[in-house]
């Protein structure tokens, strides 16, 4: 069903979302929204469910109870290419890049499904955002560094004009340099108004970059806030995290 | 070399190599000529198998069924129906084009990899079985006789008249599976190949993209499989056998797996070397055997790699190193 939304409400609403794998329940009941143009970061122990929410949104875990509206559409159950034509892409934790491929074609099967000028407008958009990458377009993407081949897994996913970007662990395996980058991306990423929801362990860039976070234990959202409120500290967010 | 001249100088290439090839019925004797007339019709079911598991990476076992589908197809529409043949290629292919999206139709169910070969080796088998027991369509285990035709003027049966036709079918079908290749349903196939969960996460039905490279496979093999109609002039079950599909399956690997000019390269090598070994009677399998070992111990990226390391010139966009 399709309701009309308002700059209001929120791009994703999750209702007492419940998935696992096989009989193994990661989330439990979880419920929490995103609002239009703000980053809301993930925040938990490792196994707490906060990729699995990614990979549930996107399509890759099914979802066995709950609900998912993204722009007032339920997309809970949708084939993994039916979400991301809603306009949902997701930069992955192992950013899922074409290895043999290059730059410029893993950047275009980003934009598969719209083709034309629009993509041509598109890529060299990307260009302009990661002129690195521009410089390197025919090479193939297993030749670049790690930090490069996640502007290719960003870039990739901003090829899509997605309406909601995914960042799972953006700055997984980087070096401290390119964290910062990262912290760059996502700021610019933020200045044009994407909407963004990141899993971040990094928790520096994670308070940087968000504007609210939430906290999930045993598959459950169990404490939340805005990230400006707490100036700067973060020790209790630590504590309820990880004690 | 110019960098930026290297597209056009490879197209150049490409478009050389047919029009000298116009002159090679003016060097050959009847033997030769019918042995190169079989190098393009391999040449053509190497590239449609080698598009399936080379380019998709997808294991399948079913082209040599739509090669089987495409012969019949064309023999039954000319024999039968009394079509003239040049007009049975495009729908042979056709045929052969249905045979490949039904082959392949269990990957819309989810079913991949060893799973979905295994479906296609027995989608072959049961295109065998038809072969033999649709008797009044397809002669049964006698087979089915081309009728002697012209083409503007020309006999049919003279196999220079064939080459002909033969090199423009393989000529129009290798640079149309190059096109597709570097479009972005190429792109596509590629992308599946290289990891299939990340494809669909991009918006893209990885089924349907396998539906159709097999699709394509089988139109590429149908056509072949017309041109093989014509070239024997008669079409048995026998001809689309283990026999054919290991002999495929050899030419993909030795010209180099998911490669245009590899299929060709393949094609030629093997089609030419038993002609070649006849004349070394009891010895022609043993020498077959460790020829085909013996290169692909030294290029295990086929022949096409050798030429890649050579020049530039030969490289392939999305040929996988």
């Amino acid at each position: 069903m399709v309701t009309h939304d308002t700059p209001t409400d929120p791009l994703l609403t999750i209702t007492d979302l419940e998935a696992g794998y096989g009989k193994k329940p990661i989330l439990t009941g979880a419920s929490y929204d995103v609002r239009p143009g703000e980053c809301l970061t993930l925040l938990g122990a490792n196994g707490s469910g906060k990729s699995t929410s990614l990979n549930v949104i996107c399509g890759f875990v099914k979802v066995t109870a709950g609900s998912i509206r993204y722009r007032g559409t339920e997309i809970a159950g949708l084939a993994p290419h039916r979400i991301f034509r809603h306009g949902i892409a997701q930069v992955s934790q192992a950013r899922d890049l074409f290895p043999d491929l290059s730059v410029e074609d893993n950047l275009r099967l980003g934009a598969m499904r719209r083709g034309g000028d629009s993509a041509a407008q598109t890529l060299a958009g990307i260009y302009e955002r990661f002129p690195r990458l521009a410089e390197r377009r025919k090479q193939a993407t297993r030749t670049l560094s790690g930090g490069e081949q996640q502007m290719v897994a960003i870039g990739r996913a901003l090829m899509s004009r997605p309406g909601l970007l995914l960042l799972d662990e953006p700055s997984g395996g980087l070096s401290p340099q390119f964290c910062e980058e990262v912290a760059q991306i996502i700021d610019s990423l933020k200045a044009e108004g994407m909407t963004l929801l990141m899993v971040e362990q990094n928790l520096n860039l994670a308070f940087r970059a968000a504007d609210r976070f939430i906290v999930l234990r045993d598959g459950k959202v169990v404490d939340g806030g805005d990230v400006r409120a707490m100036a700067g500290d973060h020790d209790a967010i630590v504590r309820n995290i990880y004690l | 070399m110019q960098v930026s001249s290297l597209p056009r100088l490879r197209r150049r290439l490409f478009w050389a190599v047919p029009v000298l090839l116009l002159a090679l019925p003016l060097l050959t004797n009847e033997y030769t000529q019918f042995v190169a007339n079989g190098m393009l019709i391999a040449a053509l079911v190497t590239l449609g198998f080698s598009l399936v598991i080379g380019n998709l990476g997808q294991l399948a076992f079913a082209n040599t069924a739509f090669f089987g589908l495409g012969a019949y197809a064309s023999a039954i529409l000319s024999a039968t129906l009394g079509l003239p043949w040049i007009v049975t290629i495009p729908l042979s292919g056709l045929v052969g084009a249905l045979g490949g999206f039904v082959a392949s139709s269990a990957a819309l169910r989810g079913i991949r990899a060893y799973y979905l070969a295994i479906i296609t080796l027995a989608f072959g088998e049961l295109m065998r079985w038809v072969y033999v027991h649709a008797r009044p369509v397809t002669g049964g285990t006698n087979g089915l006789a081309l009728p002697k035709e012209t083409l503007f003027g020309f006999s049919l049966s003279d196999d220079k008249v064939k080459f002909y036709v033969f090199l423009l079918v393989a000529v129009l079908l290798i640079k149309a599976t190059s096109n597709l290749l570097r479009s972005r349903l190429g792109r596509a196939i590629m992308a599946v190949r290289e990891n299939e969960v990340a494809t669909a996460s991009l918006g893209i039905p990885t089924a349907r993209i396998i539906l159709m490279t097999f699709a394509w496979s089988g139109f590429v093999t149908g056509c072949a499989g017309a041109l093989f109609a014509r070239h024997v002039g008669h079409v048995f079950p026998e001809s689309f056998g283990m026999i054919q599909l290991i002999s495929s399956f050899a030419m993909v690997l030795v010209g180099g797996l998911g490669s245009i000019l590899g299929a060709v390269l393949g094609a030629v090598l093997l089609t030419a070397l038993p002609e070649y070994l006849r004349a070394f009677p009891g010895l022609e399998e043993l020498f077959f055997g460790l020829i085909v070992g013996a290169v692909l111990l030294v290029l295990p990226m086929g022949l096409a790699s050798l030429l890649r390391r050579a020049s530039p010139l030969f490289s392939e966009r999305y040929y996988r190193e």
